[in-house]
């Protein structure tokens, strides 16, 4: 292959990612549309509720629970060997959980069973031409179908962090408790959260659930071909959500350090 | 090539030298035809050599490369996805998979367009979706999902949703692919009514012989892109052109060039 070839491959590749990025925005504009203008079946937002929340709780449950664990159980350890005093622990943990891991990892977990999930029904529905159907009947289906799991996920992303903080907060006490005999009063103090890491913590939770759906949508609505295609839409779907999960996780912490000076 | 049709001056729907490609593969080189009011227009052609493309053009599912469609004499190839809205309740289109929705029962199904399109009331949509089901034959299974049902009766339950919107002009995608032949018979008949008691033009791809040559009015043959042939089946069944007696003989010798083979 000659360096000109090279470089005109170089130039579609990057044609290509910027005419998909265009069409990822503009599904992006018509799904928040759709959530203005309700334009979706009746008692949709309260399916996809179910879909996103209730089936991802146990699973973010458990996740969280045992990370809540493995971090006071590693934690502790290190600092009873640098300093003996364990009084911070819950404090910093609960910062760190509200300001980052809660958030983060959640949407991470639902980038892939919540985001998979998507494209996989709005792929299929690509391939088999029911998406062409809906605009004959007059429906836009970013409004008829992402809208309704984009206000899901972002009631959902918000619920489930909470009860991602909750679990993993209660299982590193116990732990911190029961493997080196904290005191639960010096361990749950919350003296040290402050409205910069509830804000924080708040703005990430609700970017990944708008980010979620909609690429994940988006992935769904590209789908070409057969059920290859849906497979190949599926993996875009959670590598692309996880991705951009990732990169606003740096970009809004980034900006809060900037701005704010981490609320110091 | 022959070329002949009885449509010219009043056609309804006019394809003038459209051109499609999808990435270097070139589907349509030039197509151009004509459908007149009120007729069962057939087109038919080898796998993969453009038909399902050539009608997604006319409701804006896909846009040309090049050329021009008007219908009922305005240029529609160049509207934009909202002005396309309007075409949409004048021209339906039948799915090759009926394309039901699988959350909502078949009254729902029908129903959808009337709500969206038309602005009707829940009741009175589904009302009409009642009366539609009635009349392909359907009523009894008006509360059944289409995950219950045969693929014949989902394509007369997706005749229904097409009727909803009263269309002047129906696609049909394959409409007989898969089904039995009683059942593809009573999709024929249906089709034919369609165009006899309402009036309905209606615009069917198709490999089906039996179908072709029972109920099409006129029929053109798509072959390397163009319009290989246009006219009545009586034409067709009497052509001495090898490719187009090659094709309507089903031979898997002669002078036709299918890719892949």
């Amino acid at each position: 292959m000659s360096l000109g070839d090279r470089i005109e491959g170089l130039g579609a590749a990057v044609l290509r990612s910027g005419r998909s990025g265009i069409r990822l925005a503009l599904i992006g504009a018509k799904s928040l549309r759709g959530v203005v203008e309700r334009d979706y079946p009746k008692g949709e937002v309260a399916r996809q509720m179910y879909i996103v929340g209730n089936k991802s709780v146990l699973f973010i449950a458990i996740t969280m629970g045992f990370l809540g664990m493995v971090m006071v159980i590693q934690s502790g350890h290190q600092l009873n060997r640098v300093t003996g005093d364990l009084t911070q622990l819950g404090p910093q943990f609960l910062k760190l959980f509200i300001q980052e891991f809660a958030p983060t990892i959640t949407a991470l977990m639902l980038a892939t069973r919540v985001g998979a999930g998507i494209a996989a029904e709005v792929g299929s529905m690509k391939v088999t031409e029911q998406i062409d159907a809906l605009r004959l009947s007059g429906i836009t289906p970013t409004s008829y179908l992402i809208a309704p799991r984009l206000v899901a996920c972002l009631v959902m992303g918000i619920i489930l962090t909470i009860i991602a903080i909750v679990v993993a907060f209660t299982a590193g006490g116990i732990s911190a408790w029961s493997v080196f005999g904290l005191n639960p009063t010096a361990f749950f103090d919350s003296s040290m959260v402050r409205t910069y890491d509830v804000v924080i913590g708040l703005i990430k939770a609700l970017s990944y659930s708008l980010a979620i759906p909609i690429i994940s949508g988006f992935c769904g609505l590209e789908a070409r071909g057969g059920s290859e295609g849906v497979g190949t839409a599926t993996t875009s779907a959670v590598i692309g959500s996880s991705f951009a999960v990732l990169l606003l996780d740096f970009l809004i912490s980034g900006i809060g350090l900037t701005v704010f000076g981490g609320g110091v | 090539m022959s070329n002949s049709s009885t449509v010219s001056s009043n056609a309804l729907i006019e394809f003038r030298d459209i051109h499609k490609a999808f990435g270097a593969k070139r589907i349509l080189q030039g197509l151009s035809m004509e459908v007149g009011h009120k007729e069962v227009f057939f087109i038919i052609g080898t796998s993969g050599v453009g038909k399902s493309v050539t009608i997604k053009h006319l409701i804006g599912l896909l846009r040309v490369d090049e050329g021009e469609i008007h219908f009922d004499g305005r240029r529609i190839d160049s509207l934009s996805e909202n002005d396309f809205y309007p075409v949409r309740k004048r021209i339906g289109m039948v799915f090759q998979h009926a394309t039901l929705f699988d959350s909502m029962t078949l009254r729902q199904n029908v129903a959808l367009p009337l709500r969206k399109h038309q602005g009707m009331g829940t009741k009175e949509a589904l009302k009409r979706a009642d009366e539609l089901l009635e009349r392909v034959n359907m009523h009894a299974f008006s509360h059944s999902g289409p995950a219950t049902l045969s693929d014949g009766m989902k394509k007369r339950a997706a005749i229904a949703r097409t009727l909803a919107m009263e269309p002047q002009v129906v696609l049909f995608d394959e409409p007989t692919t898969g089904l039995d032949p009683v059942n593809a018979r009573r999709i024929d008949r249906l089709i034919r009514e369609l165009s006899d008691d309402l009036g309905v033009t209606s615009i069917v791809v198709s490999h089906d012989l039996t179908s072709i040559f029972s109920i099409a009015d006129r029929i053109t043959f798509i072959y390397q892109g163009k319009a290989y042939k246009s006219g009545t089946r009586q034409e067709f069944e009497h052509s001495d052109d090898p490719i187009v007696r090659q094709f309507i003989s089903g031979n898997s010798h002669g002078p036709m060039e299918t890719p892949g083979f």
